[in-house]
C-alpha cells in the first residue's frame, strides 16, 4: 500500500508561536482524509508545509514515497498535487478559461513557448474547457474572473485543483462561505471524484466532513489529538470539548 | 599608505553620517506608513538651499539648519496631505508621484538659486582643519559632522527604542492595523513621524551643503546613495540605516580612492551580494 | 482583433509611412524619436503591464547598447553588421546581470532597479577615458550593411519604422503565447502560480532579459538616429519617463507605450520652445497621470466608451 502523503514530526514556528507542533500523519493512496479542528489549530499551516508553500521548522514530508522536505513548491506540484486555498486564489484579471489553461500547462514544458499563441494549442484549450465543465462553469469560460460571484470563484478554485490530473488533492475549506445548495453541489463533486485520487480536506462543517471522510484527523493547537474513522471521532468527548467549550 | 587609509575611513564615516540623516527618515517613513517617497533628495536640496539663504542673510548656521529643516517640514506636509495621501499603498503611484514632485522642486530651485555649485557658509570655529591623535590633520567640519550625526542617531535610537512614542512607532512598523486598534490617533502619529523625517532631510541638506556643495542634480545623487543604504540595511529598520550608512559610506570613500572610475561598481557590489543571499537587507522584514 | 482596430492600425502605419512626404525634416525627426522611445517604453511595459514588475533601469540597457555600438563604429571602425548586434548583445548581457533583481518584489525591486540604473550612469559619467565622460561618443555614422547604406534621415526613418513594426508584431505573438499568459498569471497571483507548478522567479528572469534585449534594440536604433550618445541616455529621468510613457499610454497594450511616447515627446518639444520650465511640466504630468489617469489614456478611452455605451 503506497502512502500518498507522509508527515513525520512536523513543526512550524512563527517567531515564538508554534502553529504546528510535532504532527505526524500518514495518508494511503486513494484515501479521503479530513482534517478538522477549531480556528487556529494549524490545519492550513500544515497544508502549506506539505505542499511546499511554507518551509517547515523541523520534521519530514514525503509524497508517494519520495522525501520532499527540501523540495520547492512548484517541483512538488509536478509530483501530482492539486490544491485549493482557504481564500479563493484565482487570477482575477484573466478569464476563467485562461486560468484553467495555466493550470493545464503548469507542469508542462509548453508553458515556455513564446513564439506561438496559446490559441495554437487546441489540446490545452480542450483540457481547460473540460475542467470548467466539471465544475459547471463552462458557460463562463470567457468571462473575466473579476465578474464571478464568490460561489463561482470557489468552483473555479476547485477546477484549478482538478485540472492537470493530480494524484493528491489538498482542499482547504472548499465550502467556506457558500450557500447550502452551493455547499451540496461542491460536496457532490468531491464525492464523485475518482477513487484513485487521494484527497486531503480541511473542513469546518462537521456534516460535510463526516459524510466524505474515510478517516478523520483532529487538530487542536497544532497537535493531533485524535485520528480515526468518522463515527469514532463524532462521538469522542474530547473532540466535543475542543469544539464546544472547555478549551 | 596607512595614513591615507585612515583618512579615507574618516571620509567614509563623515559621508555615512550624512547618509544616515537622509536614509533614516526615508526608511522609517516606509516602515511605518508604507510610503515610498522619492522626493527625499529634493527635500535635501531644498532644505540646503533655504538654509544657505538664511545663513547668508543672518550669518547663523544654527538658524540655517532650523530654517532649512522647517521649510522641508512644511513642504513635506503639503505633499503628504494633498498628494501622497491619494496613492494609498500603491508603490508605483507613489514613486511616480514623488518623482514628479522632485522634478518640480528641482526645477524651481534651479530658477531661484541658479545652476552653480553653492556652499553653505559655516561659522569660523568649524572651518579649517584640526589635529587628530596620531598626527593626522583632518577638516574640522567633517569631524564635527560625525559627532553631530552620532548625537542625532543616538537621540533617534533612544526615541525609537526607549520611549512610549517609539514603542508605538515600532509596533506600527510591525503591524499597522494593530496600532489603530489601541486607540492611538494614527493620523497624528503619521504626521509627526513624517515631519521628523522631513526635518532630518532638510537639516541634512544644510549640513551636507556645507562640505559637499549644492547643485542641480545633487538631489538625485544623494537619493540614490541613500536608497542603497536602505536596501542594504533593510527597509523600515533604523539600526539598518545606521549600519547601511556606514557600509556604504566606507565603500564609497575607498572606492573613490582606489578605483575612481569604477567607484559606482563598488556601491553595486554589496547590493548584488545581498540580493543573492538576503534580498530584504540586513535587518529588513519580508518585502 | 476587431475590424475597427485593424483599420486604425493600418491607418496609423500608412500615415507614418507618408509622413516624410507631407511634413518637413523636423517632424520626421520627432517622429523617429517617438518611435524609438516608444520601443523603449514597450520594453518597460513587458515587465510592468504583463509581469507586474516596475523596473526603472531600462535606460541602462538602452545606453549600454548605444555606447557599445557607437564606440565600436567610431573608435574601432567596426562595420554596422557587427557593431549593431554587438550593442544588442551588450545590453542583453547587462540584462542577464541586472536580472538578479527579480529575486525581490514590490518596493525592493523598484529601489534596486533604480540603484542599478544609477551605477551605469555613474560609470558612463566617470569612466571618461573609455566613455568620453559627459561629452559622450560623437560622430556615429549612418548604418551600412553590405551594399545597403542609409544615406539620409528619411532612409533611416523608414528603417526605424520597419524594424519597430516587426518588433511590434513579434511582441504581439509573445504576449499571446503561453509564456506571455504565464507572466500575466504571475502578476495576478504569484502564490497561485507557484502552486500550479510554475517557477515564478525563472519566468520573471526570462521576461527581464527579454525586456532588456528590447530596450537594447531601442538603444541601437537611437544611437544611429542621434549620431551621438552621452551619459544622459542612462540617467534616471530617461528610465522613469519610459515607465511613465507606458502608463500614460496604457499598460498591457501594444499601442499604449507608443502613444505615451508621442505625448511626452510632443509635450517636451512644445513646452521647451517657449518655456524653460520643462522639468516642472514633466513633473506635473507625472503627478496628474498618477492622480487622474492611472489606467493610462487607453484605459481612459475604454472607460469613456463604456460610459457612452450605457443606456
Amino acid at each position: 500500500m503506497t502512502l500518498a502523503v507522509e508527515v513525520e514530526g512536523l513543526v512550524k514556528e512563527f517567531g515564538g508561536l508554534r502553529a504546528v507542533d510535532c504532527v505526524s500523519l500518514s495518508v494511503p493512496a486513494g484515501e479521503r482524509r479530513v482534517l478538522i479542528g477549531p480556528n487556529g489549530a494549524g490545519k492550513t499551516t500544515l497544508f502549506h508545509c506539505v505542499t511546499g508553500t511554507l518551509a517547515p521548522t523541523a520534521g519530514r514530508v514525503a509524497l508517494f514515497g519520495r522525501d520532499v522536505t527540501r523540495l520547492a513548491e512548484h517541483r512538488r506540484t509536478a509530483l501530482g498535487i492539486g490544491r485549493t486555498f482557504q481564500i479563493s486564489n484565482v487570477i482575477v484579471d484573466l478569464s476563467c478559461l485562461e486560468n484553467l489553461v495555466l493550470a493545464a500547462i503548469g507542469t508542462d514544458r509548453r508553458k515556455w513557448v513564446l513564439h506561438r499563441p496559446v490559441a495554437a494549442f487546441p489540446g490545452v484549450r480542450r483540457t481547460a474547457l473540460e475542467g470548467l465543465d466539471l465544475v459547471g462553469l463552462a458557460h463562463r469560460a470567457d468571462d473575466p474572473v473579476r465578474l464571478l460571484s464568490y460561489g463561482e470563484r470557489r468552483q473555479l478554485e476547485l477546477a484549478l485543483a482538478l485540472t492537470g490530473h493530480p494524484r493528491v488533492l489538498f482542499l482547504d475549506e472548499p465550502c467556506a462561505g457558500l450557500s447550502p445548495s452551493e455547499r451540496a453541489r461542491i460536496s457532490r463533486m468531491i464525492a464523485a471524484l475518482p477513487r484513485d485520487l487521494t484527497v486531503l480536506m480541511i473542513e469546518h462543517d462537521m456534516d460535510v466532513a463526516l459524510g466524505l471522510a474515510d478517516r478523520v484527523t483532529v487538530l487542536h493547537r497544532g497537535r493531533v489529538i485524535l485520528e480515526g474513522p468518522p463515527g469514532e471521532v463524532q462521538t469522542n468527548p474530547e473532540v466535543r470539548d475542543v469544539y464546544f467549550g472547555h478549551v | 599608505m596607512t595614513t591615507s587609509a585612515i583618512l579615507q575611513a574618516i571620509n567614509g564615516t563623515s559621508l555615512a553620517a550624512l547618509l544616515f540623516l537622509v536614509a533614516s527618515g526615508f526608511t522609517v517613513t516606509f516602515g511605518l506608513m508604507r510610503v515610498v517617497n522619492m522626493a527625499y533628495g529634493a527635500y535635501y536640496l531644498l532644505g540646503g538651499y533655504v538654509g544657505l539663504s538664511i545663513a547668508r542673510a543672518t550669518g547663523s548656521f544654527t538658524l540655517a539648519i532650523v530654517g532649512g529643516g522647517a521649510a522641508v517640514v512644511l513642504l513635506g506636509y503639503l505633499i503628504d496631505r494633498f498628494l501622497i495621501r491619494y496613492t494609498g499603498e500603491n508603490h508605483l503611484a507613489q514613486v511616480l508621484l514623488t518623482v514628479g514632485v522632485a522634478f518640480v522642486v528641482g526645477d524651481v530651485a534651479l530658477k531661484i538659486w541658479g545652476g552653480d555649485s553653492l556652499k553653505v557658509p559655516v561659522p569660523a570655529f568649524l572651518r579649517g582643519a584640526m589635529e587628530l591623535p596620531g598626527g593626522l590633520v583632518y577638516p574640522t567640519y567633517r569631524f564635527v559632522l560625525i559627532l553631530f550625526s552620532l548625537f542625532v542617531a543616538g537621540a533617534l535610537w533612544l526615541l525609537y527604542r526607549k520611549t512610549q512614542i517609539g514603542a508605538v512607532v515600532r509596533a506600527g512598523v510591525d503591524d499597522r492595523e494593530q496600532v489603530g486598534a489601541t486607540g492611538i490617533n494614527v493620523d497624528r502619529l503619521f504626521v509627526m513621524v513624517s515631519a521628523l523625517a522631513s526635518f532630518l532631510a532638510g537639516m541634512a541638506g544644510v549640513v551636507g551643503g556645507a562640505f559637499l556643495t549644492l547643485y542641480p542634480g545633487a538631489e538625485w545623487e544623494i537619493l540614490i546613495v541613500a536608497l542603497v543604504v536602505v536596501i542594504v540595511g533593510g527597509l523600515g529598520s533604523l539600526e539598518g540605516a545606521m549600519i547601511g550608512a556606514l557600509v556604504v559610506g566606507l565603500l564609497d570613500a575607498y572606492g573613490r580612492w582606489l578605483l575612481p572610475e569604477f567607484s559606482y561598481f563598488v556601491l553595486f557590489g554589496p547590493m548584488a551580494v545581498l540580493l543573492l543571499f538576503r534580498p530584504r537587507g540586513i535587518f529588513g522584514k519580508e518585502a | 482583433m476587431t475590424a475597427a482596430r485593424a483599420a486604425a492600425v493600418v491607418g496609423v502605419v500608412v500615415a507614418l509611412a507618408l509622413l516624410p512626404q507631407v511634413a518637413g525634416p523636423f517632424w520626421m525627426g520627432l517622429a523617429t524619436q517617438m518611435i524609438v522611445f516608444g520601443l523603449l517604453a514597450l520594453s518597460v511595459d513587458l515587465l510592468l503591464g504583463h509581469a507586474g514588475l516596475f523596473s526603472i533601469c531600462h535606460g541602462s540597457f538602452f545606453a549600454v547598447a548605444a555606447y557599445t555600438t557607437a564606440i565600436l563604429q567610431v573608435r574601432y571602425a567596426v562595420p554596422t553588421a557587427l557593431a549593431a548586434p554587438a550593442g544588442l548583445l551588450a545590453g542583453t548581457l547587462l540584462g542577464l546581470l541586472f536580472g538578479l533583481a527579480v529575486r525581490t518584489r514590490g518596493v525592493y525591486f523598484i529601489l534596486i532597479t533604480i540603484a542599478f540604473g544609477y551605477v551605469v550612469w555613474g560609470v558612463a559619467h566617470r569612466w571618461s577615458s573609455f566613455t568620453g565622460g559627459d561629452n559622450g561618443v560623437t560622430n556615429v555614422p549612418f548604418p551600412a550593411v553590405g551594399g545597403l547604406r542609409v544615406e539620409s534621415d528619411t532612409d533611416y526613418y523608414y528603417l526605424v519604422l520597419l524594424v519597430v513594426a516587426l518588433c511590434a508584431l513579434g511582441y504581439r505573438v509573445l504576449v499571446r503565447s503561453p509564456f506571455g499568459l504565464t507572466l500575466r498569471g504571475i502578476k495576478g497571483s504569484e502564490s497561485r502560480m507557484r502552486s500550479l507548478g510554475y517557477d515564478s522567479n525563472r519566468h520573471l528572469y526570462a521576461a527581464f532579459v527579454l525586456s532588456a534585449a528590447l530596450a537594447s534594440l531601442a538603444g541601437v536604433l537611437y544611437v544611429y538616429y542621434n549620431r551621438f550618445v552621452n551619459p544622459v541616455a542612462a540617467s534616471f529621468p530617461v528610465s522613469v519617463e519610459a515607465a511613465l510613457m507606458a502608463i500614460l499610454g496604457g499598460t498591457g497594450t501594444i499601442a499604449g507605450p507608443f502613444i505615451g511616447s508621442a505625448i511626452i515627446l510632443g509635450l517636451r518639444n512644445w513646452v521647451s520652445s517657449f518655456f524653460e520650465l520643462y522639468a516642472t511640466v514633466m513633473g506635473l504630468v507625472f503627478i496628474v497621470t498618477v492622480l487622474w489617469a492611472p489606467g493610462g489614456l487607453v484605459g481612459l478611452a475604454a472607460r469613456l466608451r463604456r460610459r457612452a455605451a450605457r443606456p
